[in-house]
């Protein structure tokens, strides 16, 4: 052993804010693609006919929603628990070779994972499964990252020397049990290579095919339970952690209320698994279902408010940090979107809005405010104020952040409020009926009335973007920026004009 | 029994234990015990406020008793 | 005991699953001793049928087309009657979809006919002014994977006890059986009896060209599909 003062390891943390820069933008830029392909549908062929297959919005939505959710949500929530994990567990990833190898295995399979899935997605390969499209193969590959990253977490959590676990390491773990249950139990799939024919012939056909063990209403039920705890555990849960260190730390605020923390994480728990059924209203799962997550969905406002406004409140007597600051800008303008989304959600829970609701654009909104302005904003914060720490340096420049603010910002709420209008405006077309009782409006009617708003929605989308390739480069120029002394790091990020 | 049944009985005993660990943890958050056990929540914010490598825990994983005095571990 | 629980990150770990589980536990688990029942008149896929859901999986059609009429007047006068638990029984999985950028799908196969499908692939806009839909003309060049398909056939017959090559009950009182052939070469030759009759009904010299050669475009899989959802 050298003889050097100890420090937190950094290595693994920031491998992940690269994959989470690399595959934000990816995962950012199709999603403007397919926004734009819905305004103007030529752009399917953008690469011409010979690769339209490849082009085309079909087979590249599934791309866009996991390159957010498995690229730059999930890489967002590796780097962050790296760099918070140590922290706060007062331990370092150098004090154990074991925790180092495990965190570049889990980096360099994950990779690999990702890798697969762009390529499987881009054949056509996918199981349908909306987050879930993956074929056996792959999601062989993803229960290996994920396990590894467990071993790796209560590795960590093993040789602490903090005895008690800060609120943060509550919803890692959460997002780690939760997001491991439920894709367990939603893949379970059985390839079709295993199947004999009646003359002995095996192996028949695509060997990476395969059929799910459940059927029809069965089969939708665990996709549900699924497809919206995945954003439970994916898109809230892990947030929540982030949010938790991050504010605090960066604001020098003590949280408002840790007990209320407390509470609102096992609110959280019992509450959002149960909200599932809120997908299914109007279908064939059995009514009692359909009820119970209609019910759950709205009660799940308590806990999810109870954290949002325990955020809020941190900044009490502070408030001018939030002019001040544009790091916590973005954490303030997240949390508010994080209460924004968590109200909208129960309200298109509730059956008589779902009837209007569900199958149209504003179900696309609720996503995307939830994911822009609540994940993305988050996130981004968590790598301002991780960067001048793991590179030691003082954030580019302050100027671009708070450019990059507002642009992201007016993206946002052009996004969701024209998805509002897209979707209640078809949602209602569709069921408004003439004076004899006939429809009134064929299908197409409701399409094209949607042009301006996929053009707006296009033009927010890009406005997103924008301002994360502001973001990207910000980071970038951070690692060539003044280098800082430990003492400027106690809470405040250290930034350039 | 039908499976019917053994849900609805399994729903009412795990709800209600759940009802009464939700009570006695707010019951618990919110009356600071005097015993060794005893600890003021808030305090926990300090895990992420002090969280450089060489700041003391807010409880110690080696000592727990000293270190709440303040007393540096090893 | 609360106390304690938080500095033991492995009954930690256990208390946190209990709860989330909790919900799978009473809500999902008992579901499963219902199974869904087929509903008479529901019958499995055939090879080329199945080969077409390949189609339209691979091409994530149910990203914009739902399979889920709501009981609702205004969805029944659009596509029929809402959708019964049990006519999903033989769909692994399940397409009901999340957004209907374009129509529902569940019972097209009552209003739509092969040659429509044909130049709605090609050009939607030229049957549907306005349409936002993309063309999919690769389909007319692509081989269906017919192998899979019987591999899948195989699959559920062996490990879920679908019906096929048995009478299943049809609502005038009639009986259908849907054949699945004993070998890979039975199952092909069993599909290509059902593409020729879908490329009669079609225009496209290609693809009548590649059925009598013997081959299978996506299109004709796909188009067996969409006209047995009924």
């Amino acid at each position: 052993m050298e003889n050097r003062p100890l420090e937190y390891d950094y290595t693994i943390a920031k491998m992940f804010m690269l994959t989470t820069i690399v595959l934000g933008i990816v995962g950012m830029l199709i999603g403007v693609v397919l926004a734009f392909q819905l305004a103007f549908p030529g752009i399917n062929l953008f690469l011409g006919e010979g690769l339209a297959e490849y082009t085309n919005f079909s087979r590249l939505r599934p791309l866009h929603t996991d390159a957010v959710i498995f690229g730059f949500t999930l890489s967002g929530v590796f780097a962050t628990w790296y760099y918070v994990g140590q922290r706060v567990l007062k331990v370092s990833m150098a004090e154990s070779k074991l925790l180092m190898i495990l965190g570049k295995v889990h980096f360099w399979l994950y990779l690999a994972v990702v890798a697969a899935v762009v390529v499987s997605l881009f054949a056509g390969v996918t199981t349908s499964k909306e987050y879930a499209e993956f074929e056996w193969p792959i999601d062989i590959g993803v229960v290996l990252v994920w396990v590894i990253w467990g071993v790796g977490m209560f590795g960590l959590i093993g040789i602490r020397r903090e005895k008690s676990l800060y609120i943060s390491i509550w919803y890692y773990i959460a997002t780690f049990l939760g997001i491991a249950m439920l894709y367990l139990f939603n893949n379970m799939e059985i390839p079709t290579m295993l199947a004999t024919s009646d003359v002995g012939e095996s192996g028949i056909g695509a060997w990476y095919h395969s059929v799910s063990m459940y059927s029809g209403t069965n089969d939708a039920l665990v996709q549900w339970w699924y497809g919206h705890n995945a954003v439970a555990f994916g898109f809230t849960v892990p947030i929540v952690a982030m949010i938790y260190y991050f504010l605090p730390k960066e604001s020098g605020q003590a949280i408002y209320s840790y007990k209320l923390s407390l509470l609102s994480f096992w609110g959280l728990m019992f509450v959002y698994l149960w909200a599932g059924g809120h997908h299914l209203l109007y279908s064939t799962v059995p009514d009692w279902m359909q009820t119970m997550g209609s019910i759950f969905s709205v009660i799940l406002i308590l806990p999810s408010w109870g954290s949002a406004i325990n955020m809020l409140l941190t900044m009490k007597g502070e408030w001018q940090q939030v002019a001040a600051s544009p790091l916590i800008k973005f954490m303030i303008l997240a949390s508010t979107f994080y209460m924004f989304s968590t109200l909208e959600g129960p309200i298109q829970a509730i059956k008589s809005v779902n009837a209007i609701a569900h199958f149209t654009d504003w179900i696309i909104g609720h996503v995307h405010d939830g994911v822009l302005g609540w994940v993305g904003f988050m996130i981004m914060a968590a790598l301002y104020h991780m960067a001048p720490r793991v590179f030691k340096r003082e954030i580019y420049s302050k100027s671009l952040m708070v450019a990059q603010f507002w642009i992201q910002t007016l993206g946002v709420v052009l996004y969701f409020t024209s998805m509002w209008i897209a979707g209640i405006t078809q949602g209602m077309m569709w069921r408004a009926h003439d004076e004899f009782g006939n429809l009134a409006y064929s299908f197409i009617d409701t399409v094209t009335v949607l042009h301006p708003y996929y053009a707006i929605r296009g033009v927010g989308g890009l406005l997103y973007l924008v301002g994360f390739l502001m973001f990207a480069y910000n980071i970038y120029k951070t690692m060539s920026a003044r280098p800082v002394e430990a003492g400027e790091l106690q809470s405040a990020s250290p930034m350039g004009a | 029994m039908d499976i019917a049944q053994l849900q609805a009985y399994g729903y009412f005993a795990l709800t209600t234990v759940l009802v009464i660990g939700l009570y006695g943890y707010i019951y618990h958050l919110y009356s600071k015990k005097k015993d060794v056990d005893g600890i003021d929540y808030e305090s926990y914010s300090d895990m992420a406020l002090k969280d450089d490598i060489d700041d003391t825990p807010v409880s110690s994983i080696s000592d727990e008793k000293v270190t709440r005095e303040g007393v540096k571990e090893k | 005991m609360f106390h304690w629980l938080e500095k033991h990150p492995f009954f930690f770990a256990v208390g946190v699953f209990v709860v989330i589980a909790f919900a799978g536990l009473i809500e999902i688990l008992p579901n499963f001793a219902q199974a869904s029942r087929p509903v008479i008149g529901t019958a499995p896929y055939s090879t080329l049928e199945l080969a077409g859901r390949h189609v339209y999986i691979k091409n994530s059609c149910n990203a914009c087309h739902s399979q889920l009429v709501r009981p609702f007047k205004s969805e029944t006068d659009r596509y029929g009657h809402y959708s019964l638990s049990g006519e999903y029984a033989y769909d692994r999985p399940f397409l009901w979809g999340s957004k209907r950028t374009g129509p529902d799908l569940m019972r097209v196969g009552n209003y739509r006919t092969t040659d429509w499908h044909e130049n709605h692939m090609k050009n939607p806009a030229s049957v549907v002014p306005g349409s936002i839909m993309p063309a999919y003309r690769w389909m007319f060049t692509n081989k269906a994977d017919i192998d899979t398909a019987f591999a899948e056939q195989l699959t559920v017959a062996q490990y879920f006890s679908v019906p096929y090559n048995q009478p299943i009950p049809m609502k005038d009182g009639s009986s259908k059986v849907v054949k699945m052939g004993e070998s890979v070469d039975k199952a092909n030759a069993i599909a290509l009896e059902e593409a020729k009759l879908i490329a009669a009904d079609m225009r496209d010299q290609d693809v009548k060209d590649a059925v009598e050669r013997g081959e299978i475009p996506e299109i004709v899989a796909l188009i067996a599909y969409l006209n047995s959802l009924k």
